[in-house]
């Protein structure tokens, strides 16, 4: 276990920026923005670390985000996500460095290895957080985070364990502009040939078509229920959604029917969204399905019963059938966006 | 082969408040269940066992009453079902209840496979699988949507990633977190029944797993929750008014900063 003595020797925030099949996960800025922030509250430097393959000039663009440092691993056999290799290569990191901070996305990947790291470092974990703050009497990091479907917000410390860790939802944090003129050092690591033994395969990889997007990481989403009635009824969904210039989701009624795959699913087995703008079609507003969305900016709700709950969470409220309501909707969107 | 399933009682989600007042938990008349994704593990770990022979033992830790779900499980397909259980583990976080599961399932003796689901809808952290598989040191795939194939010696699967999936292999044995996708549970059948209402459940102490004082319970927990509150109320909704084409005119005004 973690001495408490020694919890001065730990300094600095690290983040892990999330790199797979050539593209950096849009939430590694979003980390770097509120590291940026903790690391000046706390007179400490910030430093990104960088796993994968081909990297290429990700690294400088972290700098130009806000990273003082990059600890770049960029090697052939981290070109697959793999949780052993990866939870190695950052626990390695973290012991010889001694970050007083860790920070990575609740994504499929941070959810998945961060857990590893944080039990190979006896340091405590908070998950999928929305809110870093330091407290200013002690210099604790206070991490905030929904829990029970996000019915009640918990506030998490850990006094006497380091590195203090926490996951972050994505599009909760800002990132920083990205500013060419910042400098920083970029280090290449290259980690010991164990650490970059796995124990397990990646045999395939298969990126489902419409997949392709995250849904959390859409800045609009126009998600459908079982109001839509049939798969066919659900092609309005995604003209509204191309309309838009946003991405699809459903409820998990949509999903068990088949709409839709299980990636699009919003609410509490499903994905967590935060959107800048949420529009639900459909969509009845169960406590599960809330739980996924509340926390959108803007939320729109169409439904023909006027006393279904999504509209007790929705800032704007249409009463009405949607097969009249969505071609109009449109129609009216495309003719204010040519305008 | 030697089945270990971890299952969670939670509390029924949709009965969940803070009480405003006090800011804790109103628990009171909130039914317990088991946790869903954990129904989805037993589920798989019956087939499997179904598929290749061996048994699958559920393993909870909670209080007295978490004996129920243990009885549900084996009404599903279990052979086994372990409390462990000692007031010593209350307040555990993630880091202690991977700690004290580890200690219990390596004093019943080794695994094949270790199976949890994905995460537990109460505490919705997911840190618990993987922390255990680390602690076991047997690997993990997180996210299971399907078992492609099974022998004694590896896995195949299919793990669910933010835009699809990746096809992934581990030797045996190994650990895997599951999402609902993966199978239909089945409902208990009335010899399940049966057999459950009529099975010895086997609770362990503290003491009997051997569990260092210092790594259980809240004395044991890296993190402490210092505040629970309710979640900020979302302001005012807006009335749109008129005829649908006006609401309609309205709304598109109001979208204007999107488009
Ligand atoms: C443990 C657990 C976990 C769950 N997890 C999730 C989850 O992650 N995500 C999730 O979404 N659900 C989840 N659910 C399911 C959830 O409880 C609801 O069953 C589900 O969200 C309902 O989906 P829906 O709103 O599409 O369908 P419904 O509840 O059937 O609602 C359909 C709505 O469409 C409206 N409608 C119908 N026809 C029209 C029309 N022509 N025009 C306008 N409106 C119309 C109706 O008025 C109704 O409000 C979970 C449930 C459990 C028990
Ligand atoms: C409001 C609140 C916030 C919390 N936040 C955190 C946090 O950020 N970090 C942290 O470390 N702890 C946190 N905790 C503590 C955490 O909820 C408990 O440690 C809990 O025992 C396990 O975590 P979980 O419910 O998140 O399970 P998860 O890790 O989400 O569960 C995943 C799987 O692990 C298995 N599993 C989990 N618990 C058990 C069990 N008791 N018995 C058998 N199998 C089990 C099941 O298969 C389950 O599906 C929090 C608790 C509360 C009340």
């Amino acid at each position: 276990k973690a001495n408490t003595a020694t919890i001065s020797d730990w300094k600095g925030v690290f983040v892990y920026c999330e790199f797979r099949r050539g593209a950096l996960a849009p939430v590694s800025l979003e980390l770097l923005g509120i590291g940026r922030k903790l690391a000046d509250t706390r007179g400490v430097r910030l430093s990104a670390v960088l796993i994968g393959h081909d990297t290429g000039e990700t690294a400088s663009q972290l700098i130009g985000h806000g990273a003082d440092q990059v600890l770049r691993v960029d090697q052939p056999e981290l070109a697959d996500f793999s949780e052993d290799s990866y939870s190695q290569v950052l626990t390695a990191l973290v012991k010889e460095h001694k970050p007083e901070i860790v920070l990575a996305g609740a994504t499929a990947i941070g959810r998945s290895f961060i857990p590893a790291v944080a039990t190979q470092l006896n340091a405590g974990l908070t998950a999928d957080c929305t809110k870093l703050e330091i407290r200013e009497e002690d210099g604790l990091l206070m991490q905030t985070r929904p829990a029970f479907g996000g019915n009640i917000m918990a506030t998490i410390v850990c006094p006497a364990h380091r590195p203090q860790m926490s996951t972050v939802r994505p599009k909760v944090m800002k990132a920083l502009e990205f500013d060419g003129a910042r400098t920083g050092d970029i280090i290449d690591v290259t980690p010991v040939p164990a650490q970059l033994a796995s124990r397990i395969k990646v045999l395939e990889t298969v990126v489902c078509e419409e997949s392709n997007v995250n849904i959390q990481e859409s800045e609009i989403l126009v998600s459908g229920g079982r109001g839509l009635e049939s798969d066919k009824g659900f092609a309005l969904i995604r003209q509204l959604a191309e309309a838009l210039g946003g991405n699809v989701s459903a409820s998990r009624a949509v999903v068990d029917a088949g709409w839709i795959s299980y990636p699009h699913q919003v609410g509490q087995t499903g994905k967590t969204v935060a959107p800048k703008l949420y529009v639900a079609c459909g969509i009845s507003g169960a406590i599960q399905h809330v739980a996924g969305m509340q926390s959108s900016e803007t939320i729109v709700a169409i439904n023909r019963d006027a006393n279904a709950p999504i509209f007790n969470v929705a800032d704007y409220g249409l009463v009405g059938d949607l097969f009249e309501i969505l071609p109009k909707l449109i129609r009216k969107i495309e003719e204010k966006r040519g305008a | 082969m030697k089945i270990f399933v971890c299952v969670k009682q939670v509390p029924d989600a949709k009965d969940v408040r803070l009480d405003p007042v006090t800011n804790t938990l109103a628990r009171e008349g909130v039914e317990s269940i088991m946790n869903p994704y954990d129904q989805h593990a037993l589920e798989e770990a019956v087939r499997l066992k179904e598929a290749h022979g061996g048994e699958v033992i559920a393993i909870t830790m909670g209080p007295p009453q978490a004996e129920e779900i243990l009885r549900l499980a084996i009404s599903c397909g279990a052979d086994q079902g372990v409390l462990v259980s000692d007031r010593a583990f209350a307040g555990a976080d993630t880091w202690a209840t991977a700690y004290t599961l580890e200690q219990a399932i390596r004093h019943l003796g080794s695994a094949d496979l270790i199976l949890c689901g994905k995460q537990a809808i109460d505490g919705d952290t997911a840190q618990v699988g993987p922390g255990l598989a680390l602690r076991m040191q047997i690997p993990f795939i997180t996210c299971v949507q399907k078992v492609r194939s099974c022998s004694d010696q590896a896995i195949v699967v299919e793990r669910m990633m933010d835009d699809g999936y990746d096809v992934v292999e581990a030797p045996l044995p190994s650990l895997l977190t599951v999402v609902k996708d993966i199978n239909e549970p089945r409902v208990p059948s009335l010899k399940g029944k049966m057999k459950a209402k009529k099975a010895e459940i086997q609770v362990l102490t503290a003491t009997t797993i051997n569990a260092d004082p210092a790594c259980i319970g809240l004395p044991g927990s890296p993190t402490q929750v210092a505040r629970v509150f309710p979640p900020e109320a979302r302001g005012e909704r807006s009335v749109l008014s008129g005829t649908l084409d006006e609401q309609l005119d309205q709304l598109v005004e109001k979208l204007t900063p999107y488009l």
